[in-house]
């Protein structure tokens, strides 16, 4: 561990984004601005109930608008494509399609599409549309949806239960009865979602003589999705051509494969293509949440405070959501021990579906969740044993020698030191000073309180993990695929199967390939959009689980090395000398101690795609080269159960202080410092622009933003108005310390940090509240701790 | 439907379109006029992805109809700097690492511009209250106040 090493190259500098200007010109091309001759424009027609058989759906009327030039119902649908295909194998799967079919399921489920000129027509022709419902009991609260006899969402499955499962691992009943204390508390987990700026959108266009579906859209995860559109259109991959463009914000959401499906079948329909770009309220309310749910949660600890094992009962609220349950669930499980040194675990899964929006990825999946029940249990522990919180958990945290370190579920910790990451957020804080200022402002009355949060921030999910839910092969480990290209004057033209948000890939990856080719970032053009018929990729590309720094990496430095030894052997045969002898620097390759003995790369890339004859007698043309890495430290689940459900292990502590208005019940902040380790930092300006933008996602989350349903299911937030984001003014300046212990399982050495701050922020703070609110003896309200619920417990009081 | 022939003053020139009564002058910059540098985060007015400058205020497009802007002189963020240049505040959130996925980036950029205007030399406090009006999902803001400041500096230079 150190801080920041002196960097030798491009790598590790702090380089201003390359990609800047024209989105600072405003001359981005986000897939909203992308405009075709004879564009359609989609409009929807979504539930209004939670849960509802669809007695009559009358479209005559819409399609008889002019202007309309097609209306497709799920049952048009239901004919025209194969029903969409669970990720998890259900028994008795349901048949679902992008449009519901005879029933609706929540509010905001769309039941048909219309397709017009413009998108005012579209709308005029969707408040057309007879429908007509009968209303069917809603189930919202996750538990009530496991009763025997609760309303069936799908009568076929007999039950709500996506899935069951336990999990043990370690004598768990042997270290609850020998606990000295054991802290239980029930958590209840809100649905909150971090809604990029940008929506979800699509474009779609069939070209009628070869078949070829060519569909732009914001999916930040096109590995997964193309196979999902191609199977549904019947048309195989060959045929499909998926493009991404500028990505207004991802966090996970960015990924709905049915409206591609359903451009894509409008585009067939009307031969012209198509256009979806949701509104802000089918956003909040049909795209994806977060889980909500139930943690019953209970740790055990020896009478010296040691913790002995944790057991979680974790009842996950899936929504609506027949695509990929099962993925909060498993992400909590291999991340369940956090930082400490925990030998037993048992953990109860539930996949429940209710009448709510579905649930899908969001920053951290799980995690935040999972982070805040122990680090809750862990203050609940300091508070019955009297310790400071701070030291229970540098007594209880895996020690940097004790690295690797395997967690009773199979996680490896690679590198990292928990115990002085926590030690510089504490000095970054000033936590003593803090704790002498509560005191005094204690004495006065005021409500004033510390909060501290450690955290674990896995990064590269390893797809056998799935395995666990599945039983099943065909998806296992992750990698990325990456292209490196020196064309015919030289510069340098790289593509990856990742698509950009907002991460800087296009400034990175050029940093990684000049340090590999000898020439500096500006030289290196990276393909900013994707393009499955250009790109090379692989099932695992694209953006998702912090996965850049553990495959992607490794993809560009594999290309970029064989590039190098394309261009080291033409340029030693260019100059009558060994490639050992040669270097690559300043865009030539040159001598060793001869520097005037050297080619550049323009030269040696013209010999090698014009020049032919001058190539080494037999040897290949081109300086080109693909590379397709594979994780090497994912593996399957063993047959106790155990794997390594993320592959690489930064981590991170929070120390919060904060101050609650006794009258109102206003939440301010005194202080938020983060210590932060994700190994080598490839581009530290860049990595602590994500640590304060996930930090801000957890201040969202804890403070101020929830999906609220009534008993009825319906979505009282559908608007910014009353789905409250933070502001420049709910979001404190931040202290940021960043501590660098390279990795060795990456190519670079370099870990997760896109969810960062998103997954110890919500501990932190609730613990700085329970802090603050100690000296009234009131208990902690559940989450988000808005000013009106932080006013009701200081009332209560 | 009602049409209307509407001419604004766009970026210092003039432009012109025949629009429905609805039409927002958001939809009408991005739409008819090709300026697709302004960005629609909600249409309900909260977002601030929309901000244009209407006669030299701050105003959210998604809220304004087209017919409204009739007469008036709009600037969006394509025509805040010529072609080549960057005006400081683009420099400062540039420099100062203050945007990512850039899709806020217009409007907080041209809410800054306004604040510069008013407020040559604005506090931290000031800089949060005048940009709480424009959503940022990406930056968690400290990096889009450090732009700012950064342009307030490099102004505090230019006029020292
Ligand atoms: S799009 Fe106008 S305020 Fe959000
Ligand atoms: S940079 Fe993405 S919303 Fe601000």
């Amino acid at each position: 561990m150190s801080d920041h090493a002196a960097p030798t190259g491009w790598v590790g500098r702090p380089l201003k984004r390359l990609e800047d200007p024209r989105f600072l010109r405003g001359r981005a091309t986000y897939i909203d601005d992308l405009a075709l001759p004879g564009l359609l424009h989609v409009a929807m027609l979504r539930s209004p109930h939670a849960h509802a058989r669809i007695q009559r759906l009358d479209a005559s009327a819409a399609a008889a608008l002019p202007g309309v030039a097609a209306v497709l119902t799920g049952e048009d649908v239901a004919r025209a494509m194969p029903p969409l295909r669970p990720l998890i194998p259900i028994p008795n799967p349901p048949r679902t399609y992008p449009l519901a079919v005879g029933r609706v399921r929540y509010v905001g489920e769309p039941l048909a599409a219309v397709a017009a000129c413009d998108r005012a027509t579209a709308e005029d022709a969707v408040e057309l549309i007879r429908a007509e419902y009968e209303r069917l009991p809603a189930v919202v609260d996750p538990e009530r949806a496991l009763a025997p006899d609760a309303p069936v969402l799908f009568e076929e499955m007999g039950s709500n239960v996506l899935w069951h499962d336990t999990f043990v691992y370690g004598d768990v009943d042997g270290a609850f009865a020998a606990a000295r204390h054991v802290v239980r508390e029930r958590f209840t987990i809100h649905r909150y979602v971090s809604t990029a700026l940008e929506t979800f959108g699509v474009i779609a266009q069939v070209e009628p003589g070869t078949g070829l579906v060519t569909i732009w859209s914001n999916d930040q995860r096109p590995g997964l999705t193309s196979g999902v559109v191609a199977a549904a259109l019947g048309v195989p991959q060959n045929r499909l051509r998926l493009l991404a463009l500028d990505i207004g914000g991802g966090f996970g959401n960015k990924r709905k494969a049915p409206y591609l499906i359903l451009a894509a079948l409008l585009a067939r329909a009307t031969g012209r293509p198509v256009k979806y770009v949701e509104d802000r309220r089918e956003n909040l309310a049909a795209l994806a949440h977060a889980a909500n749910g139930v943690m019953e949660a209970a740790l055990a600890l020896d009478g010296d405070g040691r913790f002995l094992a944790i057991a979680l009962r974790d009842v996950v609220d899936e929504g609506a959501n027949l695509q990929n349950p099962t993925l909060h669930s498993l992400l909590k499980l291999g991340n369940i021990v956090n930082c400490y040194r925990i030998g037993a675990v048992r953990f109860e899964a539930y996949s429940v579906l209710t009448t709510k929006c579905p649930s899908g990825a969001n920053r951290g999946i799980g995690k935040p969740a999972m982070c805040f029940a122990i680090e809750r249990l862990v203050d609940l522990a300091a508070r019955r044993l009297g310790r400071d919180p701070a030291d229970l958990r540098l007594a209880n945290f895996i020690q940097p020698s004790e690295l690797p370190w395997e967690t009773p579920v199979g996680a490896s910790y690679d590198s990292g030191d928990f115990p002085e990451t926590l030690r510089r957020a504490l000095a970054l804080a000033d936590y003593e000073g803090l704790r002498a200022a509560q005191a005094a402002a204690r004495r006065e009355g005021r409500l004033l309180g510390i909060g501290i949060a450690a955290a674990i921030e896995p990064g590269t999910s390893n797809l056998s993990s799935y395995m666990l839910a599945t039983g099943t092969g065909g998806t296992s480990g992750v990698g990325e695929a990456a292209l490196v290209r020196v064309e015919l004057d030289g510069s340098v033209r790289v593509a990856t199967g990742n698509v950009a948000s907002g991460q800087g890939y296009p400034t990175v990856v050029a940093q990684i390939v000049a340090d590999e080719l000898g020439v500096t970032p500006p030289d290196v053009v990276v393909s900013p959009w994707f393009d499955s018929h250009e790109n090379p990729w692989m099932f695992s590309s694209g953006s998702f689980s912090n996965k850049f720094s553990g495959t992607d990496t490794g993809a560009i430095v594999g290309a970029a090395r064989a590039v190098r030894d394309k261009i080291l052997a033409l340029a030693a045969h260019l100059l009558e000398a060994a490639p050992a002898d040669l270097e690559l620097r300043d865009g030539a390759a040159a001598v060793r101690g001869a520097p005037d003995r050297r080619v550049t790369l323009a030269q040696v890339a013209s010999v090698a795609y014009r020049d032919l004859l001058a190539l080494p007698p037999g040897a290949a043309g081109g300086l080109e080269a693909r590379y397709y890495y594979v994780h090497p430290a994912a593996t399957r689940p063993d047959a106790a159960r155990r794997v390594g459900v993320q592959l690489t292990f930064s981590n991170s502590a929070h120390v919060v202080a904060v101050e609650l208005d006794r009258a109102t019940g206003a939440l301010r902040f005194l202080a938020y410092a983060i210590a932060h380790d994700c190994g080598r930092e490839i581009n530290p300006l860049l990595v602590e622009g994500m640590v304060h933008g996930s930090t801000a996602h957890g201040i969202g989350a804890t403070l101020l933003e929830e999906f609220v349903y009534d008993d009825e299911g319906q979505l009282l937030t559908t608007t910014f108005l009353d789905y409250l984001k933070p502001t420049a003014l709910d979001v404190p300046p931040f202290r940021v310390a960043a501590l660098e212990s390279p990795t060795p399982r990456t190519a670079l050495g370099a870990k997760g940090v896109g969810e960062g701050g998103a997954i110890p922020s919500l501990a932190a703070i609730a613990n700085a509240v329970e802090d603050a609110l100690a000296p009234l003896g009131v208990t902690l309200p559940r989450l988000p701790l808005t000013p009106e619920r932080l006013w009701e417990a200081i009332r209560r009081a | 439907m009602t049409r209307h022939a509407i001419s604004v003053s766009v970026n210092g020139a003039p432009r012109t379109a025949t629009v429905d009564a609805r039409l927002s002058l958001l939809d009408c910059l991005r739409g008819e006029w090709g300026l697709t540098g302004t960005h629609a985060g909600c249409e309900h007015g909260v977002c601030g992805a929309c901000t244009v400058l209407l006669d030299g205020e701050p105003v959210r497009s998604c809220l304004l109809l087209a017919v409204q802007a009739a007469g008036a002189r709009v600037t969006t963020i394509e025509g805040l700097a010529p072609a080549e240049d960057l005006h400081p505040v683009q420099q400062g959130f540039w420099e100062c690492h203050g945007l990512q996925c850039g899709f806020c980036t217009p409007g907080m950029v041209l809410t800054a511009v306004d604040l510069l205007a008013r407020v040559p030399d604005p506090s931290e406090a000031e800089i949060r209250a005048a940009l709480a009006g424009n959503l940022c999902m990406c930056t968690g803001y400290e990096n889009i106040v450090r732009a700012v400041r950064w342009a307030a500096a490099r102004a505090r230079e230019a006029r020292a």
